[in-house]
């Protein structure tokens, strides 16, 4: 059953895209948008939520302020409602980028409205390891950035990504970013998700990798009025590394959706998956972990975890890990804790003269500062740990 | 020091302490012996204000404080320690970073300047001898994967750091070989002051040839049956707990 969604009708009127797009948008109107009974997103009602909460309507103003930019070496590039506004960025020399129009749809919903709907594709291309910056300053109603980013054989590439978004703007993003990452490559990609009850987004990451390389991604969520994340991880061939690190660290009515999968296709690849959740008053997290082992991907070595503490009666928290294996020769292992904060440990460190409130921020930030292990630019890193501490203070 | 008078204390409506009175000095070592489940740990952690325990009745007067109205911070912050029988393990936080905190919040609260990083180390380094501890282990997370041993090494440097004044020591012997045995108590020994004072409690004589104690007390059933000089554990050591059971039996 497709539900006709209020949405696309609302959207109807904007479009303007080319033949690809408009391909695009005839599939989306075949598939449908989620509804009630969508399974990947049983958690998270998103179409109906943004029906109750996104004027689809354009704005002209934005939020941009250089002051949210990271101080740097490297690429800035700044998005303002989806698209590229060069005058704010800077874009080194050192990094080869294209606008072209939107090339191609993928087959999810989200994915099929952003290429029907975006109004460029912007293409990066690595060069000597500098990182790239990339800020959403979004103030419409809706808005679907499209990046693609290669990193060539050889290359390490960071992208750092965070959206901006003012208070009640009631704004929707639905952004859609794809790596291809080649040979003997190292592909970084992190995301610092730190809205406000008004930002709802739709947040799609795929990465492509090839023979002997490496992709990681980190996603840290702090608040958002929905934040759905679409991560996937297709390892093509052998020797294969793919690393999902995750924090949701969420108060209020937050509510995150992390939606993971990897998937090995060769023999001889390793995917090391871990999210972790902190959920206080009247949060939500999901967690949804998908592995898929094909038949020809012998010697595969896959592991996922996902461990949770509830600070409150009235967070809620679903977690489920999914493995599908059909070969036979693999190393897979699964697993998911959610629990409350250990009071053991507490009074031990109380009766070392620790006051409670620094025990449980010092027991909590250990617990989340796993995930920072691989973010590798300084300031971002930072600027994460601070969000950490001023969240548990 | 410490006075304990008529403690009473009870764990899911289940009495365990019936009535302690103990009083203890500066400058004294008491030790705590008893058959297992006669409510010595239960003893040493309502003193350091664990909060699964309630205290039904009775006083502890901690230098003149009601230390029942105090939480286990604040305790701490006094002078009060315990060491753990079992030391928690904290992923994610090691012994440095953590102690870094507690001795600077123990510190304001007795109205001295916290102490910045070199002087930390400084201290650290200095205490860390006392119980042969290495810094690479106080640099790995609290006590994870750290034997026994290590763990309770790592309590009594623990010890060192704060400078309590009255110190209670929970099983610390407990599944020690004779030399970490040794070093423990050594590094116990070294803290013991005039004006400190020691609460060892143990199931096992063989802790007491070591720490030596000026008193000793069985306590059985939630009570303080019997005390005495240090001569009472060892004739606790050579006869068993039976025959304490057997005269609480008789009265």
């Amino acid at each position: 059953m497709i539900m006709e969604s209020t949405i696309l009708e609302n959207l109807a009127e904007q479009f303007s895209g080319n033949s690809t797009q408009e391909d695009a948008l005839k599939m989306l109107k075949e598939v449908g948008l989620p509804h009630k009974k969508s399974e990947a997103y049983k958690f998270t009602q998103i179409t109906s939520l943004l029906e109750k909460n996104i004027k689809f309507e354009s704005k002209a103003d934005d939020n941009f302020t250089s002051n949210k930019l990271y101080q740097e070496e490297g690429s800035h590039l700044v998005f303002i409602n989806g698209s590229l506004a060069k005058e704010h960025s800077n874009i080194s020399d050192k990094l080869t980028m294209q606008i072209s129009e939107v090339s191609e749809g993928k087959h999810d919903p989200f994915s099929l409205l952003n290429a029907a709907y975006a109004k460029e594709e912007i293409h990066l291309e690595s060069g000597y390891n500098e990182p790239v910056f990339v800020y959403h300053f979004n103030s419409n109603g809706i808005s679907n950035p499209r990046i693609k980013v290669t990193v060539k054989d050889g290359h390490t590439f960071q992208v750092v990504e965070k959206l901006i978004t003012p208070e009640n703007s009631n704004t929707f993003t639905n952004s859609y970013i794809e790596f291809a990452v080649g040979k003997n490559a190292f592909g970084y990609h992190t995301k610092v998700q730190n809205y406000n009850a008004s930002t709802f987004s739709h947040e799609t990451v795929i990465a492509h990798v090839e023979r002997d390389s490496h992709f990681y991604n980190n996603t840290f969520s702090f608040e958002g009025g929905l934040i759905r994340n679409n991560l996937t991880i297709n390892l093509e061939d052998e020797n294969c590394e793919g690393y999902m690190y995750g924090l949701f660290l969420l108060d209020k009515k937050s509510h995150v959706d992390n939606n993971t999968s990897v998937d090995h296709k060769m023999p001889n690849s390793y995917s090391n998956e871990l999210y972790k959740g902190i959920l206080d008053e009247k949060s939500t997290g999901v967690f949804n972990g998908k592995i898929y082992v094909r038949q020809d991907a012998q010697k595969t070595n896959a592991f996922q975890s996902n461990n949770n503490i509830l600070l409150s009666e009235d967070a809620t928290l679903h977690t489920k890990p999914q493995l599908e294996i059909w070969a036979d020769d693999v190393k897979c292992s699964h697993g998911c804790t959610s629990g409350q904060l250990d009071e053991d440990a507490i009074f031990y460190l109380r009766a070392r003269g620790v006051n409670e409130k620094s025990a449980k921020a010092m027991i909590l930030n250990a617990f989340a500062g796993e995930t920072l292990e691989h973010v590798k630019v300084e300031s971002v890193r930072n600027e994460i740990q601070s969000l950490i501490d001023q969240k548990l203070v | 020091m410490i006075s304990i008078k008529n403690l009473q204390a009870s764990v899911e409506d289940k009495e365990i302490l019936k009535g302690i009175d103990l009083e203890v000095k500066a400058g004294e070592v008491h030790a705590i012996m008893g058959p297992n489940g006669s409510g010595k740990s239960t003893l040493a952690s309502v003193l350091a204000g664990r909060e699964d325990y309630d205290v039904t009745g009775g006083s502890v007067t901690f230098q003149n404080e009601n230390l029942l109205e105090l939480s286990p911070e604040e305790r701490a912050q006094k002078g009060i320690f315990l060491a753990f029988q079992y030391p928690v393990e904290i992923p994610g936080v090691s012994t440095t970073n953590f102690l870094k905190t507690a001795l600077n919040q123990v510190r304001e609260a007795r109205g001295e300047k916290a102490l910045d990083a070199v002087n930390f180390l400084k201290l650290m380094k200095e205490k860390m001898k006392l119980v042969d501890i290495d810094q690479a282990l106080l640099s790995r997370s609290l006590n994870e994967g750290f034997s026994g041993g290590e763990k309770k090494r790592n309590e009594i440097f623990q010890m060192a750091m704060l400078e309590p004044k009255l110190s209670i020591l929970d099983e610390t012997d407990s599944g020690l070989d004779i030399d970490a045995l040794k070093i423990v108590a050594d590094g116990v020994n070294k803290l013991k002051s005039d004006q400190t004072a020691t609460i060892v409690v143990t199931h096992y004589q063989r802790l007491l040839d070591y720490i030596v104690p000026d008193y000793v007390h069985v306590l059985y059933k939630g009570r303080i049956v019997k005390s005495g000089d240090k001569s009472l554990a060892l004739e606790l050591e050579e006869k068993g707990y039976d025959w304490i059971k057997e005269e609480v039996a008789a009265v």
